[in-house]
């Protein structure tokens, strides 16, 4: 422990770069931390990643609807940047969720460019080039060239790129404010999520769960650009939680646990809930005996100290690549009759989960995938996988398809993609129904015995692969949060790799294949849709200016799937590399 | 007919191969190599260094320690590798019987995956002599070899310059 932080936090800030920042008078049009707060009585803007701090991705917006939305037509769209390759990848793509912000549009593209777009004359304001280093990043991105989108704070949009860095750049101008290094690529960090902006601190999380990585969460203040806390997701020896890496490989060094995607938060308990990653070696669960905490599982943190208050681990000693990652939805609901304050997540496992988001509490689980193979189900009381055995220090779960040593090839349902990836849920608060952009999947994995000591840094440490032997769809599926239960699924041709958006009447989703479309909120019939011609891997969002509504989506299919997952949908292979923003409107 | 025209170039090629350290000329071929190695992706699944490995993309097999001599090397990126990951790069690949005597039919589910670009022989042979110059046998990937691929003081290449000895993190 003790060689390794200090070192760390050298890096850390010895790359702090200082430029005029007037620290504070607060304009007119100045980002509070109030008005991300109320996030959500603004519905003219979309301020954060996820809409609102809840993550629900809902908007109160209603004037396109469900009688209305046949109208909808293309508004403009805008060429955008980003596809050059790097690393080992021949294209960046798309994945981000535009902001929106007094009749101006905040986007990036998968290189971490941010544009300011004017949405009245469909013309673009300013471009900020990060100038991000394309080999050293790439060459340790596993999943594609991504970055999800921007926040925003003061006068400030705030943005990652994947080379581990957070900026700050002035919001009239373009011009880059101050940046630092949050994370390291030599270590195989990368950063791909938009940040978290709560009060004055910018949250960080980092990939890196394919190269060993120790996974963190950091938190810089944006008013001293310094970091003030830094939460290992592996705990340090004789921390709580430690015990849960045994044998004697020394795995918990290089055990993963990545926080890739924007987490949530709740001003009542001020606390984040984030989602952590697989642990590593991915399928080679024998090389880290025990659960591997906090691995696979929800955290809630102390906003101000970055301490876990709780956590609740979904696939303990993980042998498939089912991270956690993705975002918890805050929403309060009466289940069962009782008042309860829940943080739902989607899991690449196939379940979906409700858990107490003030103390973890397990609240109720469903499987939202059409096949689950690896276990026969949750526990009731738990949530844990039926076949869980605390006492094992290798879990086998339905040990005929558990990838293992043994087992060297296997078929599991879901696939490792999932399930559901990073592709947001939206939730629709009047109907209370909770949508997820479903990869209906199964995929074979094969196991590669990891050696102690063959870690090296920026090389795949996976302890196998996968590879696809049969076609994989998508569907988008409903679930009644105070049951539990599915009540719906409209299937597509392809996986859900755009993830959706909530409004009174509509879901908004698309098609890896270039579809936007508009579903009904209760039957889930689909209502509109428009061919963009290009691929889509981002989240509609929308917002209106003038009293306009109008739904904004990014095209241009980037991410793992057209370099590792290609085989099981092959009618993809003749999407052509783009990068265009589309707004559309009656 | 086929098959004789391209062993005239391999021919050639031995030539030129032997000569590669004098030969401003050859060396140019090593440039060109190594363009079509980034360009049709050789370095997506093989890595700058050759040396491959997991993760998602399954296992492209080790450059550095193939043992396949120069003409099995140019039928596996002409054709492929019937049941694996290894993307074929011939226009017209089993059309006829130009691989391993198979058609296409003949293959069935175990047909290679088609390559980002088909490349002509020329730049099969080009891609294949730097492969052979700049990978194969090389041993473990040093900083002067990462240096050589990216430029002079290319970030990527830093781990090899200090890192490459620090097994982890060093946590424990
Ligand atoms: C989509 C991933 C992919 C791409 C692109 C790719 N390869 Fe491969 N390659 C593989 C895999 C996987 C194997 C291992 C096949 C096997 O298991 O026998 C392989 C095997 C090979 C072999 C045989 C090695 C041996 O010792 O048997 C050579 C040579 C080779 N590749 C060279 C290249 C070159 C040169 C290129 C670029 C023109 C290239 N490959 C592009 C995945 C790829």
């Amino acid at each position: 422990m003790s060689a390794f932080m200090p070192s760390l936090r050298k890096v850390m800030l010895g790359c702090t770069v200082l430029a005029g920042l007037s620290a504070s008078p607060v304009l007119a049009a100045d980002v509070t931390p109030e008005r991300l707060l109320n996030a959500s009585q603004e519905p003219a803007n979309w301020l954060t990643h996820h809409g609102s701090y809840s993550a629900q991705r809902f908007s109160t917006l209603s004037q396109i609807n469900r009688d209305t939305v046949k109208g909808l037509k293309v508004a403009f769209t805008m060429a955008l940047g980003g596809i050059e390759p790097g690393g080992i990848w021949s294209h960046g793509g798309l994945e981000g969720t535009p902001i929106a912000m007094d009749g101006f549009l905040y986007v990036t593209d998968g290189w971490g460019s941010v544009y300011k777009i004017d949405v009245a004359h469909g013309a673009l304001a300013w471009k900020m080039d990060p100038k991000t280093d394309r080999d050293w990043a790439g060459a340790v991105a596993c999943c594609g060239v991504n970055n999800r989108g921007v926040a925003l704070w003061g006068n400030m949009v705030v943005s990652h790129t994947l080379d581990g860095r957070l900026i700050a750049t002035n919001r009239d101008t373009g011009e880059i404010a101050w940046q630092r290094a949050v994370a390291d690529p030599d270590k195989g960090e990368t950063v791909t999520g938009a940040p978290l902006v709560v009060k004055n601190l910018a949250i960080t999380g980092v990939g890196g769960g394919e190269y060993g990585i120790r996974g963190w969460l950091a938190a810089t203040d944006l008013t001293t650009q310094k970091e003030v806390w830094r939460t290992y997701t592996i705990p340090t020896k004789g921390e709580p939680g430690s015990e849960s890496w045994s044998g004697n490989a020394g795995a918990a060094a290089n055990g993963g646990g990545p926080t890739w995607v924007t987490g949530s938060y709740d001003p009542a308990t001020n606390m984040l809930v984030w989602g952590t990653g697989n642990p590593g070696p991915d399928w080679d669960s024998a090389h880290r005996p025990g659960d591997n905490l906090y691995t696979d599982s929800a955290l809630g943190l102390d906003l101000e100290t970055g301490k876990i208050k709780w956590h609740f681990q979904h696939t303990p000693n993980d042998p498939y690549d089912y991270d956690s990652t993705s975002e918890n939805v805050l929403v309060d609901a009466q289940v069962n009759g009782r008042p309860t304050r829940l943080a739902l997540h989607a899991n690449r496992n196939g379940f979906g989960y409700a858990v107490d988001r003030t103390s973890g509490e397990f609240i109720w689980g469903t499987p939202f995938v059409k096949k689950v193979t690896w276990t026969a189900g949750l526990n009731a009381e738990t949530g844990k996988p039926a076949e869980y055995d605390p006492a094992l220090p290798v879990q086998k779960y339905n040990a005929a398809v558990t990838p293992s040593r043994t087992n060297r090839v296997s078929d599991i349902c879901p696939g490792n993609m999932g399930g559901k990836n990073w592709q947001p849920t939206a939730y629709n608060p009047g109907l209370q129904r909770w949508y997820i952009p479903v990869i209906e999947s199964c995929n074979r994995i094969t196991v590669e015995e990891t050696k102690p000591g063959s870690w090296k840094a920026r090389e795949f440490f996976t302890g196998g692969g996968p590879s696809q032997h049969e076609r994989i769809t998508g569907s988008i599926t409903a679930v009644d949060v105070t049951t539990g239960k599915v009540t719906g699924k409209a299937e597509t041709q392809f996986p859900q790799l755009g993830g959706l958006l909530a409004t009174p009447d509509l879901v908004f989703a698309s098609q890896p294949s270039g579809e936007v479309t508009a579903y009904d909120a209760k039957s889930l019939d689909k209502l509109w849709e428009f061919k963009t011609g290009g691929g889509v891997s981002a989240p509609p969002m929308t917002f209106s200016v003038d009293g306009k509504q109008y739904v904004a989506i990014l095209v241009g299919l980037g991410g793992a799937w057209d370099k590792w997952f290609i085989e099981s949908t092959p009618e993809l292979k003749k999407v052509q590399t783009g990068s265009t923003l589309y707004v559309f409107a009656l | 007919m086929r098959r004789a025209l391209i062993g005239a170039g391999l021919l050639a090629m031995w030539a030129g191969a032997s000569a590669l350290a004098q030969d401003p000329g050859a060396r140019r071929v090593a440039g060109e190599g190594k363009q079509i190695y980034q360009r049709a992706n050789c370095v997506g699944c093989h890595k700058w260094h050759g040396d491959g490995g997991g993760g998602y993309g399954g296992d492209a097999l080790s450059l550095r320690k193939s043992e396949l001599t120069r003409d099995q090397i140019i039928e596996v990126l002409r054709c492929g590798r019937p049941g694996t990951g290894m993307p074929y790069h011939l226009r017209g690949a089993y059309d006829g019987d130009e691989c391993y005597g198979l058609t296409r039919e003949a293959v069935g589910k175990d047909m290679p995956i088609e390559g980002k670009t088909f490349l002509r022989p020329s730049e099969i042979e080009a891609v294949t002599d730097y492969v052979i110059a700049s990978l194969q046998h090389r041993g473990e990937p040093s900083y002067t070899d990462c240096e050589a691929f990216f430029g002079a003081g290319a970030r990527t290449c830093n781990v090899y310059k200090t890192a490459a000895a620090t097994p982890s993190g060093g946590t424990e």
